[in-house]
């Protein structure tokens, strides 16, 4: 066996290992995306159940729908894709923080507000104070429409188990990103242990027609040679 | 669109697509187009089918869930589905099971081990 057969041999060996890898963590994250799943049903089944049967259906999902999770798709070079959750409410909840943030880092600056008393002098003083009101009293400029927690469909006081579901279901949706990673992961592992196949076949080919052809060629003299010894039998 | 992210499709029974919905899944967007689709008994197979290309079809979604015994009846159009992007996942529905040897992913990588690949 030639170098480069064996070179393929060992990668093939080697990428066989990360396909079996790759497909046992598959059926693990399976495995829990499935469990997971389930409990998210009995909760329902079970807030269902408080709430009277046609309390938690289809009918009362909301007219206006904003997606509190995006999933963020980075392509990789070696052919897998990489899924990644993120709660766009995190996202929100930074913001109002930063926002709530600001206006306390503003306040204090003013210094004690005092009533009832102007500085005839100070002309810059009334201006700025109207600013810092104005700064106050307007509701923060939001780009997207205002996201509503899907629990409030089902009623303002839901049961403990809807919260439960909607836990579960989170978790799902995270599990379902790594899931989805693992599948392109195995694809593309897939695709690579094919490829190396074929190059491992074309090498074994090259490697066996070049000894092919010595073996006829060696064929080919070891036949002039008995036919040259005949003839010389022959006439002597 | 990159920054922002993609969504999460749900074609799948009620308590797959409330539970989902739930979990913050849903959008309408201007047109009011779901990202979901709620069988029922009397949903056809056609407009499944019609759902689930239109959703491939939208460079908004990122993953698509789908009940498995929904996934069988449009299987064809799963398995000429071969972009990772959107990934399809099938998923367990209350009545049927998930069963790993009708799941188009292994049933891929499954064929890696047949005879035609060691010719």
């Amino acid at each position: 066996m030639g170098v480069v057969v064996k070179e393929l041999s060992l990668r093939l060996d080697q990428c066989l290992l990360r396909f079996m890898d790759e497909l046992e963590s598959l059926e693990e994250k399976r495995d829990s995306l499935n469990s997971l799943i389930e409990q998210g049903w009995f909760s329902i089944s079970k807030a269902r159940y408080s709430m009277g049967n046609k309390q938690v259906s289809a009918l009362q999902y909301g007219s206006e729908m904003e997606p509190g999770v995006r999933v963020h798709v980075s392509p990789r070079h070696t052919g897998e894709t990489h899924f990644h959750t993120q709660r766009t409410e995190h996202l929100k909840l930074d913001q109002s923080e930063r926002d709530s943030a600001q206006v306390e880092d503003i306040g204090p600056k003013e210094g004690v507000r005092r009533r009832g008393v102007t500085k005839e002098g100070d002309p810059k003083e009334q201006p700025a104070s109207h600013a810092h009101v104005s700064k106050e009293t307007s509701p923060p400029s939001r780009g997207t429409p205002q996201q509503q927690d899907p629990l409030k469909w089902f009623g303002i006081l839901v049961p403990q188990s809807l919260k439960q579901a909607q836990v579960c279901f989170r978790k799902v949706m995270e599990l379902a990103a790594e899931v989805a990673t693992l599948q392109t992961a195995v694809l593309a592992t897939r695709a690579e242990l094919q490829a190396l196949m074929a190059e491992k076949h074309a090498a074994l080919k090259q490697e066996t027609l070049p000894s092919q052809a010595d073996e006829q060629v060696d064929r080919q003299t070891d036949m002039g040679h008995t036919e040259t010894r005949l003839t010389e039998d022959r006439t002597t | 669109m990159a920054g922002r992210g993609k969504l999460i499709a749900v074609i799948g029974d009620e308590d797959t697509c409330t539970g989902f919905l739930l979990g913050g899944v849903g959008e309408l967007n201007k047109n009011r187009k779901p990202n979901f689709l709620v069988v029922e008994k009397d949903t056809s197979i056609t407009e499944i089918e019609e759902t689930f290309k239109s959703f491939l079809s939208r460079d908004d979604i990122g993953i698509i869930l789908i009940n498995q015994f929904i996934a069988e009846m449009i299987r064809h159009a799963i398995d000429a589905h071969m972009q990772s992007i959107p990934a399809v996942l099938e998923i367990p529905s209350k009545e049927h099971p998930y069963d790993a040897s009708k799941d188009s992913i292994l049933r891929r990588a499954k064929g890696m081990f047949s005879a035609e690949d060691f010719r």
